[in-house]
């Protein structure tokens, strides 16, 4: 018997959920990120010699190692490093003048990358961190035509420097360093290579050991150590070891930056400047630029830093004494700035960037070659805050006395990295999102003011609601001019766009949500969910001392408010439109209704166990069997509405859901066994609901669990054993209150229940699938009422990419070993297959790479069909997906126009053809009268 | 303006009004195929046998004729209903505008009939018969009540009749945990 649930089953059936082409690249957007470049790994380099374009490459923070577009800043290449175990967090990245390679150098290992396409030529791994990478840019007849080679230096058991052939990877020579001094850098000047460590003497101070290498043979050829006297106390008073330049120097100052003493390296005099003083505040931080190019001039520029200023002093070194002289200084401007240097033939030029001018100079005289004034970085900031340059590279070329064309890519410190050319920004890239850490939806303020007026209309008396609707109706003809003004546009967007895309006006729809994002770096970035391009706000929410972290956790329980915690504590409240601070420091509750009348039972993760309190007293407690550690918990969401309490089946029986809002899916590992168990736990009571252990797993691979509604599900990689291969799966459970239809079980009807008083243990029905890929996280799509279908989101590291499973294909319920009978057909249950392939439908990034993805988020819009999803991690991905179609709302594909023009159409020939009708019928009355 | 006398008419309407004389001459040319003189006579002789005057039916002649005119009414959805019944069958159970339609022409036809019942019978109905027809009556309706169980029927079949527990779950209420359990992170 065929029944109308055919119809309803098909339309919520599977097949249907791809992105369609017209709709990638519009309803979704992606941010190729990099993380916030550091200054000393990033430059302009022509990937191919002969070719005048260059790009800028970057290794990041974030371990990104990326060429950008200079013209659009888009990103050409990237490869993601892994920083090994290494804490000390040290990368490199350099490149020979007129190679095609560059050369990254991060935990232990030295990779060459084609500069044009990033494809890997060769790596290699030393045998401790590495220290320092180097490009040796001196000829000496034996290496390979064409490539440069490296010199690495790394610490660990045995320091070693180790000369290593650029063409093919393999190591020419390595000379291992004796002593117990712990190797600092690495520097070549022309003819030789000098290894500097630091030597820590009895007193607890630091003193400079120079070795000098041959570069052909590898062989030392002299060592001293600098009389560096009591001066320096740490390696952080070190500003720069010139690496490959025609005079390498070492600088270093006292701990209170009185003194600037440098040395030119292979000789033993150590020249001494006082830094001057400014102003009453001290000099915080000093750093020296020098050009990179054994045959550029032997300038470089020292840079100091205040609290409030910033200036610079040029010096130049005598090649023949090796003596340094101080050129000239550039004059002291308020706030930071921020100096680059760059190289045309054997000139130097240094490109100063402060708040509010872009300047160049020559190393050789103070005459100012161009000046550009920045009236603004066109970047998003806080309420009063000063957009200050942190850092910047530039590309200078210059005819006669004067720049021709400049291009500077500053990072600024709102985290946004921009390219200005010739004093005009050109593009910027959010790199502060590629250090997301937490990210919530809002919804913008004055959305939610109409929301909380619905709501009170909802739940007045009719007359009282009709009352209040006349008065906010009058109230809101105060918007009727602008209204106005808007109007002709409004209406020409209606003509020829359609509903979905109705950007202009207001958020009908809920795609427009505020998207907030606390970042690594201390920041609260908002983005608009409908312009992602677009940063609305982006301010310091954290002052972190460098080297300091932070736990953030935000949410939006409120409509328009965006709450800000760091750890368990007090929070911050925001405004989630206009992102003013609302109060300070409020507790931080759990998202809870209402504490006065229902009961609440708090638990938390305590060292490897979950303890709960009820109203203040312990309840329970459980800690996994010995040897197993918690790896995760994922409770219900605390608001997951459910539109149906039971499963339709297809003979239009019910199937009754096990929907328990206490809830939470247990990931536990004994890593002994190599085995992974999973509890679903009732957080009430406490009480296992259903528990299962896996043998074989590798618990190296990621292990990612999801509960929501009735069914939670989780993925893992099982380990090569005898009997099965190594392979992903992925495994669904259903909770139902009774596995028989029209039963609903053992409680019955009741409206509500104790779970510490009643002992409710659901029937549970799992599945397990085969899957190609490892999944790292699993999220859902969520919708205002919970009546569209479910998509299981999950983000495929290996792939790079995010994919929406219907829920539908990996029901638990599906027929095993037999074909599904009619009714099972109706409701949409295909045969089990144990093999799961992702339908290349599913991917949402569709063609693009989604890089380093740590989490997913979704909300619900307004409309019951969408559900909005934002991944982050390293990139940004954003999207709104309709798991069930959209339902409720017109497509792209419908044409208002046309609908509109065929009215009219059908208008006009009413009207033309009226008269002639009328004519026709009085002619006939007369005929037959 | 002027009355003016009505001008006579002209001679082909004189013509076309005058039927043309019986008495044709012999020797002129035969009449068109297919075409019939009708003669003054026979047309008269025809009105002759139409009025003239029926044998009277008695009283009780008429209201046995009457009450068999009225079961053949009263059984005439009966009779329609095989055919009713298969044309259901055939529509099939989906949901489309032509089967929709059907049932609702089957539900129509019935009530509107059981409506209608007293002019139905109004004109067979007299003084005598009145107590038999009660019966005719009931006959009537029940039949049409045939045909609307057929409809229920076809209804049924379509799913349309809350009569499963999933039609009701959306009244059903869900269960309210007493205790809130919130993942307090440390």
């Amino acid at each position: 018997m065929l029944l109308p649930l055919v119809a309803a089953a098909t339309l919520l059936l599977a097949p249907a959920l791809a992105v369609f082409s017209d709709e990638a690249w519009t309803v979704d957007y992606h941010f190729a990120l990099l993380g916030a470049p550091k200054e000393e790994t990033s430059f302009f380099h022509r990937p191919n010699p002969s070719s005048k374009a260059s790009l800028i490459y970057t290794l990041s923070e974030e371990h990104a190692l990326g060429a950008v577009n200079p013209r659009d800043g888009s990103v050409v290449w990237r490869q993601l490093l892994s920083p090994g175990r290494d804490a000390h967090n040290a990368s490199f990245l350099r490149a020979g003048e007129g190679e095609d390679v560059v050369i990254s150098g991060i935990g232990s290992e030295v990779a060459a990358w084609s500069a044009a396409d990033g494809k890997l030529v060769w790596n290699l791994n030393t045998e401790g961190p590495l220290e320092d990478v180097e490009i040796v840019e001196l000829s000496d007849g034996k290496e390979t035509a064409g490539a440069k080679d490296a010199m690495t230096l790394s610490s660990g058991s045995h320091p070693t420097v180790q000369r290593i052939d650029g063409a093919s990877g393999a190591v020419k020579w390595q000379y291992r360093i004796d002593g117990s001094d712990a190797p600092y850098q690495l520097s070549a000047s022309s003819t030789q290579v000098f290894a500097i460590l630091l030597h820590k003497t009895i007193l607890g101070y630091v003193k400079l050991r120079v070795v000098a290498l041959d570069p052909v043979t590898g062989r030392k050829t002299d060592e001293y150590t600098l009389s560096s006297e009591n001066e320096l106390a740490t390696a952080e008073n070190i500003i720069s070891v010139g690496a490959n330049s025609a005079s390498p120097i070492i600088a270093w100052t006292d701990a209170a930056h009185t003194t600037l003493k440098v040395n030119v390296v292979g000789t033993k005099t150590i020249s001494s400047f006082n830094i001057e003083r400014h102003d009453d505040s001290a000099v915080e931080r000093v750093r020296l630029h020098a050009p990179y190019h054994v045959n550029s001039l032997s300038h470089f520029l020292v840079h100091y830093e205040t609290a409030t200023s910033h200036w610079a002093e040029v010096y130049d070194i005598d090649l023949k004494n090796s003596k340094v002289d101080k050129a000239y200084s550039l004059p002291r401007v308020a706030g930071k700035g921020a100096f680059s240097t760059s190289t045309s033939d054997a000139n130097v030029y240094f490109t100063r960037v402060t708040r509010d001018e872009l300047s160049t100079v020559s190393s050789a005289s103070h005459g100012v070659l161009g000046r550009w004034s920045l009236s603004s970085f066109g970047v998003a900031s806080g309420i009063g805050e000063q957009v200050e340059p942190l850092h910047a590279v530039s590309e200078v070329s210059v005819k006669g006395d004067a720049v021709s064309a400049i291009r500077t890519t500053v990072l600024l410190s709102t985290g946004d990295w921009v390219l200005l050319r010739d004093g005009k920004g050109v593009w910027n890239r959010p790199e502060m999102l590629a250090g997301t850490v937490a990210v919530t939806f809002a919804i913008p303020a004055n959305a939610a003011a109409l929301v909380q007026q619905l709501e009170v209309e909802a739940h007045s008396n009719p007359v009282a609601a009709y009352i209040h609707r006349v008065r906010r109706h009058i109230a809101d003809l105060q918007k009727l001019p602008s209204l106005l003004v808007s109007m002709p546009q409004r209406i020409v967007k209606g003509f020829l766009g359609t509903s979905a895309d109705d950007l202009t006006g207001s958020d009908t729809f809920g795609f427009r949500q505020i998207i907030a994002c606390a970042t690594r770096s201390g920041r609260l970035v908002a983005l608009d969910a409908g312009h992602p391009d677009r940063t609305l706000r982006n301010m310091e929410v954290a002052d972190l001392k460098p080297g300091q972290s932070w736990r953030p956790s935000l949410s939006s329980s409120k409509d328009g408010v965006i709450q800000l915690s760091s750890m368990a504590g007090a929070g911050v409240d925001y405004n989630a439109t206009d992102g003013q601070q609302l109060a300070e420091s409020l507790p931080i509750l759990p998202d809870e209704p209402d504490l006065a009348t229902s009961n609440t039972v708090q638990y938390t993760m305590r060292g490897n166990s979950l303890e709960a309190t009820y109203e203040y007293n312990p309840s329970w407690t459980f800690t996994p069997m010995h040897g197993e550690r918690i790896l995760g918990l994922v409770p219900r969401p605390v608001n997951d509405p459910v539109a149906s309490i039971g499963k339709v089946l297809g003979d239009r029986r019910v199937l009754y859901k096990y929907l328990d809002s206490n809830v939470a899916l247990l990931v536990t590992a004994h890593d002994e066994s190599s085995k992974a168990s999973f509890y679903v736990l009732n957080t009430a009571s406490g009480a296992v609901i259903y528990s299962n252990v896996h043998a074989g797993v590798d618990l190296t691979a990621p292990i990612s669990s999801i509960m929501s509604e009735n069914w939670f599900a989780y993925s893992f990689t099982n380990e090569a054993s005898d009997d099965a291969s190594k392979g992903h799966q992925l495994v669904i459970g259903e909770l139902f209150e009774s596995l028989i239809p029209d039963d609903r079980g053992a409680m019955g009807a009741k409206s509500n229940y104790s779970s510490m008083q009643t002992d409710t243990e659901p029937f549970t029905l799992t599945q397990t699938y085969q899957i190609p890929e490892a999944i790292s996280k699993l999220a859902v799509t969520r919708t205002r009422q919970g009546i569209t279908s479910r998509q299981l989101l999950a983000v495929l590291p290996g792939s790079n990419a995010i994919v929406g499973i219907p829920y539908g294909i990996v029901d638990p319920r599906r027929p095993t070993n037999r074909d599904p009978t009619k009714d099972e057909q109706a409701e949409g249950l295909m045969r089990y297959t144990p093999v799961l392939e992702f339908d290349p439908k599913w991917y949402l990034n569709h063609q693009r790479e989604v890089v380093g993805i740590k989490d997913v988020v979704t909300s619900p819009a307004l409309i019951e069909s969408t559900s909005l999803v934002f991944a982050y991690g390293l990139d940004i991905f954003g999207t709104r997906l309709s798991p069930s179609f959209s339902f409720d709302i017109l497509g792209k594909d419908f044409n208002k126009f046309q609908m509109l023009a065929t009215v009219a159409a059908l208008a006009v020939a009413t009207f033309v053809v009226a008269p002639l009708v009328m004519r026709k019928q009085v002619d006939q009355r007369w005929r037959f009268l | 303006m002027a009355q003016t006398p009505a001008p006579p008419p002209p001679q082909w309407l004189v013509d076309l009004d005058s039927t043309p004389s019986n008495s044709k001459p012999k020797q002129s040319y035969p009449d068109p195929l297919g075409f019939q003189v009708i003669s003054k006579q026979q047309k008269s002789s025809n009105s002759k046998a139409v009025t003239q005057p029926r044998k009277q039916p008695t009283a009780d002649e008429m209201d046995t004729l009457k009450l068999k005119k009225a079961w053949e009414l009263a059984l005439a959805p009966a009779k329609q209903l095989p055919m009713n019944a298969i044309g259901m069958y055939m529509t099939g159970n989906s949901l489309q505008i032509f089967s929709i339609m059907m049932v609702f022409m089957l539900f129509k036809a019935p009530i509107q009939a059981i409506l209608n019942i007293q002019s139905t019978f109004q004109r067979l109905e007299t003084d005598t018969n009145r107590q038999q027809m009660l019966g005719v009556k009931a006959a009537f309706v029940g039949c049409n009540l045939l045909a609307l169980a057929l409809g229920i029927w076809k209804v049924n079949g379509m799913g349309l009749l809350p009569t499963t527990r999933s039609d009701w779950l959306a009244w059903e209420m869900t269960r309210e945990p007493v205790e809130r359990a919130y993942f307090v992170p440390s």
